[in-house]
């Protein structure tokens, strides 16, 4: 039943069995109305089901031999130039960015989870802000997108970050570029919250309408690079009685995550929760949602404790190597761990 | 009418001729593992890799990839849907083969890259789409001679459509299934796709897609990666003609 494989809705799909269309052959010579008449809908939706048909059977048509086989395919070697050229997003913390291989990537998903109080939402402002440094500074020179599940933005610090940030591109400037006053651009720190779109959603049903919404909203505004979305697990942990819609819901959202990264050439960060497992013998820590949400994301970076220090660890990469890098959250946002400080450990 | 529908009859004797011709085996790249499969992938088989995540499916479907590319000549189409296919990874899969001393290094990484093809898929409909698009071209003889077809990872593409009480995303899986056989088998291709793993019984894990999905790959891989020491080992759960065995130590990537 080739009508079965189209995109099309379930009700739609059940008339068009059920009146006896059943294959592609059949649908392409009737017209709206008549098809309108037969399934009793209206003449729009009938329109609706033969544009997807003609898209399918447009599809069939035999491509002429080139080298990239189907519409859309790039070969690896255009794709290694592209990623040659593109700009990482940084975390401020040199440690962090030398095991991210320079940053959070564009055009791939990053999952970031952690136990509460390690700093995911620390990162998450600061990746928002960076995002905005200029490319005269190394930056992206974008905008950020920032989805707040469980309300813990908080305006106060993302300004203090922001203030931190143009005072290093200040100090940046004064050390390095003392002649050079052509591409001094002093970003007030108001201008970095100017460029940051917020979005507060309360239940999982607002939070999937977001992420459908966000492809209209980024081609409107063409220059986000980031989206951030704090916490991806929030609505989907508490009060969720069918298990099986949320792996299918929780699917779907990724795939369109993934789907806007490559889209729109930005990066989307993910902050996700842990839970404990009973694995191997033991309760582990975990991060949240599941096994199948484990593979949603392009990389994973895991937070945890090592004493009294932060330490980020690289779970999951297509191309770099697993290590650990520790950082700090300090009042300027997040930046490398002190060297080697001595505390004073009272018995 | 029935006749000119009805797929054409072969004897054993042709089939044999079929396989000893047409349908070779591709070494993955990674020695344990062609040591594991008597040699490598089989063109017209569908190859699974399931496993946890962060096992090394992707580096494997990589790896295969850049072998395939640089040993056989032909295309390797590599469908993903999770925008890890890493061009830089490939690289140093191809720098790590050659001779250090070679200098045509950058034209052999050149000529291997520009015959991978890579396609983002997001939804599995866009998928069929693609698969029949491939099947048609095929058909027609039109473009370069496809070698093997790579899909990371076909259930992340299929399970937001299966279950939910409608026996449609069992029905789209089963199809996307049959006609990768289809193409593998019609047209001399190896497929590889991979799948993830879910909460099985007694707190065990098995690979997902459910068992309508068990017996549509020819030959299943369970990869599984020990935290602890960094080892990996890999082993067969289903092959047409080899023991179910596990090899150690398999991915030394």
């Amino acid at each position: 039943m080739e009508v079965s494989t189209l995109p099309i809705s379930a009700s739609h799909r059940g008339k068009l069995i059920s009146s006896g269309y059943t294959s592609l052959s059949s649908l392409s010579s009737v017209s709206p109305s008549r098809l309108a008449q037969d399934l009793k809908i209206s003449e729009n939706e009938a329109v609706e089901i033969l544009k997807v048909v003609s898209r399918r059977s447009g599809s069939e048509k035999i491509e002429n031999g080139n080298h990239a086989i189907m519409n859309g395919a790039q070969t690896a070697w255009d794709m290694l130039h592209e990623e040659e050229s593109s700009v990482c997003i940084t975390t401020s913390c040199s440690d962090l960015d030398v095991i991210l291989g320079g940053g959070i990537h564009c055009k791939e998903v990053t999952e970031i989870g952690g136990v509460p109080g390690i700093g995911k939402t620390q990162l998450g402002i600061q990746l928002a802000v960076n995002v905005q440094i200029p490319s005269g500074y190394g930056g992206l020179g974008g905008k950020a997108i920032y989805i707040d599940t469980e309300g813990s933005f908080m305006v106060e610090r993302a300004l203090q970050i922001a203030e931190a940030c143009a005072q290093d591109m200040l100090e940046y400037d004064n050390l390095l570029r003392k002649d050079s006053q052509a591409c001094r651009v002093i970003k007030q720190p108001k201008a970095f919250l100017e460029n940051i779109f917020y979005f507060r959603v309360c239940t999982y049903t607002e939070q999937i309408a977001v992420i459908n919404y966000l492809e209209k909203f980024i081609s409107e505004q063409k220059d986000v690079k980031v989206v951030i979305v704090d916490s991806i697990t929030f609505h989907f942990r508490q009060d969720f009685e069918d298990m099986a819609l949320r792996t299918r819901l929780l699917g779907g959202m990724a795939l369109k995550l993934m789907k806007l990264a490559k889209q729109f050439k930005l990066a989307v960060v993910l902050l996700n929760q842990v839970t404990t497992k009973y694995k191997e013998g033991s309760f582990q820590l975990t991060l949240a949602l599941g096994d199948s949400w484990s593979h949603a994301s392009t990389n994973r970076i895991i937070l945890h404790w090592n004493g009294d220090e932060r330490y980020a660890y690289l779970d999951k990469s297509p191309s770099l190597q697993s290590a650990s890098a520790p950082y700090a959250v300090t009042g300027k946002g997040i930046r490398n761990a002190a060297p080697n400080c001595k505390r004073v450990k009272l018995m | 009418m029935i006749e000119s529908q009805c797929r054409p009859q072969f004897n054993g004797l042709e089939l044999l001729e079929d396989a000893q011709l047409n349908k070779r085996i591709l070494s993955t790249g990674c020695e344990r593992i062609d040591l594991l499969l008597q040699g490598g992938l089989r063109v017209g088989h569908v190859t699974e890799l399931a496993g946890p995540s962060s096992s090394g499916k992707t580096q494997v479907c990589l790896k295969v990839a850049s072998h395939v590319a640089r040993k056989y000549s032909g295309t390797v189409m590599y469908f993903d849907s999770g925008n890890s296919f890493s061009p830089k990874r490939i690289v140093q899969f191809l720098t790590q083969e050659s001779d250090p001393a070679n200098t045509e290094v950058d034209e052999i990484v050149q000529r291997v890259m520009s015959s991978i093809v890579c396609y983002s898929i997001f939804d599995i409909f866009t998928l069929l789409d693609m698969l029949h698009q491939l099947m048609n071209n095929l058909k027609s003889e039109i473009g370069c001679n496809v070698r093997m077809l790579i899909i990371d990872s076909l259930s992340s593409l299929i399970a937001p459509v299966l279950g939910g009480g409608g026996a449609h995303g069992h029905a789209l899986m089963v199809t996307a299934g049959f006609l990768l056989k289809e193409l593998a088998h019609e047209h001399n291709l190896s497929i590889v796709v991979t799948n993830h793993m879910v909460a099985g019984e007694a707190g065990s894990s098995k690979p997902a897609l459910g068992d309508s999905w068990k017996s549509i790959p020819h030959v299943r891989l369970l990869l599984h990666r020990y935290r602890a020491t960094n080892d990996s080992c890999i082993s067969i759960l289903k092959h047409p003609y080899l023991n179910c065995i596990t090899v150690p130590r398999a991915l030394n990537l």
